[in-house]
């Protein structure tokens, strides 16, 4: 069944033992410089495994069964997932896992599939095992179990060390495509996105430049080494190397080379208050970066950083969009950029996400 | 890594595609919520506006008033009630006539239920989508997708599927012509169809939707009876039983109707 031992270790990889984790739940960045290989996800890699339908089947009610027991457990400890998301996302991994993924699916009249016959997996059983194990056990998330988050119209490739793209952010896009389409030299220039994580929004705007043809370009930085490998990877696989420049740094400092420069900056930065971190859902407390979800006392400290930053980075008329905790950070910005920063900033504004929180300040340098 | 490529591309797609899954998978289990909505679609269209003013059954009116706010809160709540969607109207086949774009600008689009200060604070794939077409009150809803793109495309595909089911248009059986929508869709044994309109279009294209509306605006305007509509079709009555049994959501909309009339079910 396990083909070479080669494969076999690069599958550790995406099994990646949580024993740092355990020790050190907050610090997933590296002491090392050296650029750390990013993990393919599942559903890119080759069906090298085997196995029948009837020991997959075997799994597969194992599986369901772990996901019932949940029941509402978790959504009352923390507001974590309940059986009904977790079925869901069961069949979004055997959609990742397999070759073939129908075979599995409910009452299938179009196939033939004797018990013995062999199936092809992206990962061997016995690793199904273990990830919905750690799905369910550990609380990992579900985006880290299977190396992805589906973003956008993007498929994001996403581990351990880096923030998963939450839906929210998806409308910064949106900002940035409607500014751009009103405003040709914006969509030519030079932008940022700082703090990109994954690469989701530096992504997510350079495909907007494609579309318009023309010769806009995003520099995307990170403090995290694996966010910067990560990003990298991402923005390879979706063809934008011309497009998109990862840089590793923190905030506006890898881009002092264009501090003036900028024609916008899109952010999405930490923003959640210190004290809050521990009592967030255990998938995203216990494995998603603290670096990339803390924003110090108030939640406010890179916001604040980016806020100040941006009257130097931006060109007159650029254009900045970034995400908050809601509407009292919002509203605080608002004011800050107002009372503080007077005349740097003009037609301000606060824009809500599609779940009516007052979630994005915008605006454009004076 | 050609491949990967490839699979990386099959699954990505643009904003609004035109079909992303059948009609059949709507089935799948989904949780749905009411309450926000995304305000981004309240765009203007001015002939979507004539439209209004044409649909009989509508009642809402001022849906798109203050369309230029973009991305404010709230128009969640609506005192419309969505149970009366089946009426006549002449408006119902030019809704299928709308691009995506301009059909989600009459939509109200909830997403998932928000329980706490969501962003960062969550991780629910929660990508639901819940679309209530304002001038009719048709709820077209997807869950069963990762993204919120595909199930906004998914729900938006149901919604044509159910527009078409629900929405009659007057036929004049006296003057009646297939529309050439319901021609694309009839099988090549029809003496109607010519060599020049191109392949018979199944029920997983997009334009199918159009095709069926009308059929069933025929079925209706002959009181339910295959053989009568056949006729009009230059079908036999089997090949247009046939047809009816191909899709699910039309065998059952002709049947209901059928059993309104007091007619035995197609089988």
């Amino acid at each position: 069944m396990k083909s070479s031992s080669f494969t076999r270790a690069s599958l550790s990889s995406i099994l990646q033992p949580h024993f740092s984790l355990r020790s050190n739940p907050v610090r997933p960045i590296s002491c090392s410089a050296a650029s750390p290989k990013p993990r393919t996800p599942l559903y890119l890699r080759p069906p090298t495994f085997q196995s029948t339908l009837s020991e997959l089947k075997k799994w597969h009610n194992w599986a369901k069964n772990q996901s019932t027991s949940v029941g509402s457990t978790f959504l009352n400890i923390d507001n974590g997932p309940d059986s009904t998301l977790l079925h869901r996302e069961l069949n979004w991994l055997i959609e990742d896992a397999l070759e073939k993924p129908t075979i599995l699916s409910p009452p299938n009249h179009n196939n033939n599939y004797e018990a013995a016959n062999a199936v092809s997996l992206r990962v061997c059983l016995d690793d199904l095992y273990e990830l919905w194990k750690q799905r369910i056990e550990e609380r990992r998330p579900f985006q880290y179990v299977v190396g992805c988050e589906h973003w956008r119209d993007l498929v994001l490739s996403v581990e351990e060390g880096v923030l998963i793209p939450r839906p929210e952010t998806e409308i910064i896009v949106d900002l940035v495509d409607d500014v751009v389409k009103g405003n040709e030299e914006l969509g030519n220039g030079l932008w940022a996105d700082l703090g990109t994580g994954s690469g989701a929004l530096a992504i997510g705007v350079a495909r907007i430049f494609s579309g318009l043809g023309g010769c806009g370009r995003v520099v995307a930085t990170d403090l995290s080494p694996v966010a910067v490998s990560v990003a990298s990877y991402n923005v390879q696989r979706y063809n934008l190397q011309d497009r998109v420049e990862v840089r590793q740094g923190s905030w506006f400092d890898p881009l002092k080379d264009v501090e003036g420069d900028l024609s916008g900056f899109v952010s999405n930065p930490p923003y959640i208050p210190s004290e809050d971190i521990n009592g967030l859902q255990a998938e995203v407390s216990k494995h998603e970066p603290r670096l990339a979800l803390d924003g110090g006392t108030n939640g406010m400290n890179d916001l604040l950083h980016l806020c100040k930053g941006a009257a130097s980075m931006l060109r007159a008329g650029g254009f900045f969009a970034f995400e908050t905790n809601g509407e009292t950070q919002s509203k605080f910005l608002v004011d800050y950029m107002d009372t503080k920063m007077k005349g740097s900033f003009h037609r301000m504004s606060i824009v809500s996400d599609f779940a009516g929180v007052q979630r994005f300040v915008t605006g454009y340098r004076a | 890594m050609t491949t990967q490529m490839a699979h990386s591309i099959v699954r990505s797609f643009l904003r609004f595609p035109n079909s992303i899954c059948s009609f059949k998978r709507a089935s799948s289990t989904c949780t749905w919520f009411v309450h926000y909505s995304n305000n981004r679609n309240y765009t203007n269209f001015p002939f979507v506006q004539k439209i209004n003013t044409r649909d009989r059954c509508s009642g809402i009116n001022t849906w798109n008033r203050g369309s230029t706010v973009v991305f404010s809160t709230n128009y969640s709540s609506s005192s419309f009630s969505s149970n009366d969607v089946v009426c006549e109207t002449v408006g119902g086949r030019e809704y299928l006539m709308l691009t995506d774009e301009q059909l989600m600008s009459q939509c109200q689009m909830d997403t998932y239920k928000s329980s706490g200060p969501g962003g960062q604070h969550r991780n629910k794939r929660e990508s639901s989508v819940r679309l209530k077409h304002l001038p009719t009150g048709i709820i077209a809803q997807a869950a069963e997708d990762r993204s919120q793109h595909k199930n906004r495309a998914s729900a938006l595909t149901r919604l044509r599927v159910l527009l078409a089911l629900k929405m009659r248009n007057n036929v004049d059986l006296e003057t009646y012509v297939p529309p050439p929508e319901l021609v694309q869709i009839l099988p090549a044994k029809s003496t109607l169809r010519v060599s020049d309109k191109g392949p018979q279009i199944g029920h997983n294209n997009p334009k199918f939707a159009l095709g069926m509306q009308a059929l069933l605006d025929l079925i209706f305007a002959v009181g339910g009876s295959v053989s009568d509509a056949a006729k009009k079709l230059g079908l036999s009555t089997g090949g247009l039983s046939r047809l009816i049994l191909s899709d699910d959501s039309l065998r059952m909309a002709v049947n209901e109707f059928r059993a309104s009339k007091g007619m035995k079910p197609l089988k």
